[in-house]
């Protein structure tokens, strides 16, 4: 992991640690507060207070009872003070029954259990169901003792709803005396939710920024290989943002200086070659004169009369005079090379170089035949339109002087009888000027498209091999490329390729 | 292979150090057809506010649960527990006491005492669950708690929110295992003893 990804992550990791738990934080005390609002004292008393009023209603309805039963004693015994007979009593306990609703029979037994009054309530098969208990009094009068049992009931009812109540006053109780534990619950269940929140939007944003910094640690290390020299660098450039303008950015600087290194380097090359060049031209210039007036003067000064030996001597003359006269003008194209002059520049229409190429294409044709005219056909055109470039017009023309000729004698070489066919053509496209040269000749082997440039290579036996070097020199001092492939009519294609003006 | 080793160690240390903190207290076992009946009083249970609150009308719990575990090791090997529903009668006076799905009715609170915490003659498991392990050294240990609550009850009186996410009801289980857990409980364990062969 690079430092920039482990900064990256650093501050994604700080940014929703301190968002997230920061919000736990401030959350706790609005969780507790929350908790304390909803289960209070106040709450509770109230719920307190209601168990204590239904066990109160309890204790009053039992108290009520009692308080029936003894007004039962009371009534019989006042009855039978009367001197009633216990015979007698039904209609009373029958008024007593009316007047207690919670009494719901009432039975006067002597001591002996034998019974001598009883009434009771009819049974209502549909009636809530009751907690029924039986209060006992012994009544005493005239010395005859008699117990009486009052049946009481109450509706179960009220029993459930004081265990009801108190289950809920009990759980509301613990609630309170637990609200510090259980309100800790709620602030550390959030907490466990936000530390899951937290852990995944750091694995999320981790996701995320890798994607980012990948490119961006990857454009590190292409820089550092660029700065290496290692100028064969190329990043992927798929997405669409600004990393990847930046990565175009790089690409494209790196495709840049990488033309700029072939073209100096070739520049050099060149240079290097001038020189070599104009050395031996001068070399080999300077001795030819005395070598070719000694050739003549051993041929004129023979005074002898040997006619061999001065037909030999004649031969040999015109043998040296020959070679003589080859290595003049391999001397001149050398001293040529040498003193190709550099690039003046200025802005100026291509168009107008082809058809300086148009004037000249008859002399050509005439040059590369010897004299006569070679039967090949050569088609020139340009765009309508203006391609306004920064050139040197002479030495461009003589760049696709170059190609021209090199073009008719191929097309001549390959169809001597008539049928050759080269086509120039001047056009722009998008930020460039082009100057196209393509033959219908034999074309160039593939495998040689990477040297025909270099300097004194060549597959034609009187070439220098000059002609190309100095196309592509030309054409690097204005800035452009030259490039070789297979033209359609199956020869070479040659296509030089200019920034136009108003690009730069 | 090393850390599971002193995982091992570490864990049996941790039980036997447990079992050797827990308060041994007598109690009376007797070996009937190969399984223990254990006596003994949890009693100490029932202080001034637990007799107080059972004295109060309102129906509170007693359970008493006893297990059997092998010395220096964690593993249950029998159990058995009740519970006593009680319930102070203010009809009349007396107290209502169901034990599973058999009520009954004491006079005072006392003996509702000795019948819901002092044990006499609890079987715990059956014969076979002692039958190979005869000479192994075992305890008996005892858990008396007043008034938990039980988890169906709890679940009723402590429900989620009706919202449908699942936060809530994780929130609830905790908070309803801290609610309604007992009100006071009291923890022993017998003396080691060997299982009869």
């Amino acid at each position: 992991m690079s430092r920039f990804e482990r900064k990256i992550l650093f501050a994604i990791g700080l940014s929703v640690f301190l968002a997230l738990g920061g919000s736990v934080f401030l959350a706790q005390g609005a969780l507790r507060e929350v908790y304390r609002v909803g289960v209070n004292e106040r709450f509770g008393a109230e719920l307190v207070h209601g168990v204590e009023a239904r066990r109160g209603q309890l204790m009053a309805l039992r108290s009520s009872t009692e308080q029936a039963a003894d007004a039962v004693q009371w009534a019989v015994e006042a009855e039978l003070a009367r001197k009633r007979g216990p015979r007698q009593l039904v209609p009373l306990l029958e008024q007593l029954l009316e007047r207690y609703p919670l009494v719901r029979g009432i039975r006067v037994t002597a001591l002996d259990d034998a019974v001598i009054a009883s009434v009771s309530r009819p049974s209502d098969p549909s009636a809530q169901p009751m907690r029924a208990t039986t209060r006992e009094r012994v009544a005493s009068t005239g010395g005859q003792m008699l117990r009486i049992s009052v049946e009481v009931a109450v509706p179960e009812v009220y029993f459930e709803r004081l265990q009801e109540a108190g289950q809920v006053a009990d759980v509301y109780s613990r609630l309170q005396r637990r609200s510090a534990s259980v309100s800790d619950v709620y602030v550390w269940v959030f907490g466990c939710l936000v530390s899951l929140v937290i852990i995944v939007a750091f694995l999320i944003g981790a996701i995320l920024s890798r994607r980012v910094t990948k490119r961006v640690a990857a454009l590190a290390e292409a820089s550092r290989k660029v700065g290496a020299g290692d100028l064969s660098v190329v990043l992927p450039t798929s997405a669409t943002d600004e990393i990847t303008e930046l990565t175009q950015a790089f690409n494209d600087m790196v495709r840049d200086l990488r033309d700029s290194r072939t073209r100096i380097e070739y520049l050099q090359r060149i240079s290097a070659w001038q020189e070599f060049a104009r050395r031996l031209a001068h070399e080999i210039k300077n001795p030819l004169t005395p070598i070719q007036l000694a050739a003549q003067e051993m041929d004129e000064t023979y005074e002898g009369g040997d006619e061999a030996y001065r037909s030999k001597l004649r031969n040999a003359r015109a043998i040296i005079e020959e070679e003589v006269a080859t290595l003049r003008r391999l001397v001149g194209e050398f001293s040529s090379f040498a003193k190709l002059p550099e690039a003046d520049l200025s802005p100026a229409d291509l168009g107008e170089v082809v058809h300086a190429i148009e004037i000249s294409v008859p002399a050509i044709l005439e040059d590369v035949g010897g004299g006569t005219p070679v039967p090949v056909e050569v088609q020139v055109s340009t765009a309508t339109e203006s391609i306004r470039v920064r050139m040197d017009p002479m030495m461009l023309k003589r760049g696709v002087d170059n190609l021209v000729r090199n073009a008719i004698q191929a097309a001549h070489e390959a169809k001597p009888d008539g049928g050759g066919r080269v086509f120039v053509r001047a056009y722009r496209r998008r930020s460039s000027g082009f100057i196209e040269v393509r033959d219908n000749g034999d074309g160039i082997s593939e495998e040689n498209w990477d040297r025909v440039f270099d300097p004194y290579y060549t597959t034609r036996a009187e070439g220098t091999g000059l002609g190309l070097a100095i196309v592509k020199k030309v054409v690097l001092e204005h800035g452009g490329e030259v490039r070789l492939d297979r033209a359609p009519e199956g020869g070479a294609r040659f296509c030089i390729e200019l920034p136009l003006l108003e690009s730069r | 292979m090393r850390p599971w080793l002193a995982a091992l160690v570490l864990l049996t240390s941790a039980v036997a150090y447990a079992q050797s903190h827990l308060p041994a207290r007598d109690m009376r076992i007797v070996w009937d057809r190969g399984a223990p009946k254990v006596s003994f009083s949890a009693k100490d249970l029932a202080d001034d506010r637990v007799r107080r609150e059972l004295s109060g009308g309102l129906r509170k719990r007693l359970v008493v649960e006893v297990s059997t575990h092998f010395k220096g090791s964690n593993n249950r090997l029998a159990h058995r527990s009740f519970s006593c529903d009680v319930t102070r009668d203010l009809w009349e006076d007396g107290y209502l006491v169901r034990i599973g799905t058999k009520s009954m009715r004491f006079k005072t609170l006392e003996q509702v005492l000795d019948r819901c915490l002092a044990v006499e003659g609890l079987f715990v498991g059956e014969p076979k669950q002692y039958a190979e392990q005869g000479g192994r050294q075992i305890y008996f240990f005892v858990r008396a708690e007043f008034n938990p609550i039980s988890k169906k009850q709890c679940r009723e009186l402590i429900r989620p929110g009706s919202g449908t996410d699942p936060v809530g009801p994780i929130t609830m289980s905790i908070v309803r295992r801290r609610i309604c857990q007992a009100e006071r409980d009291v923890e022993f364990r017998s003396a080691f003893l060997e299982v009869p062969q």
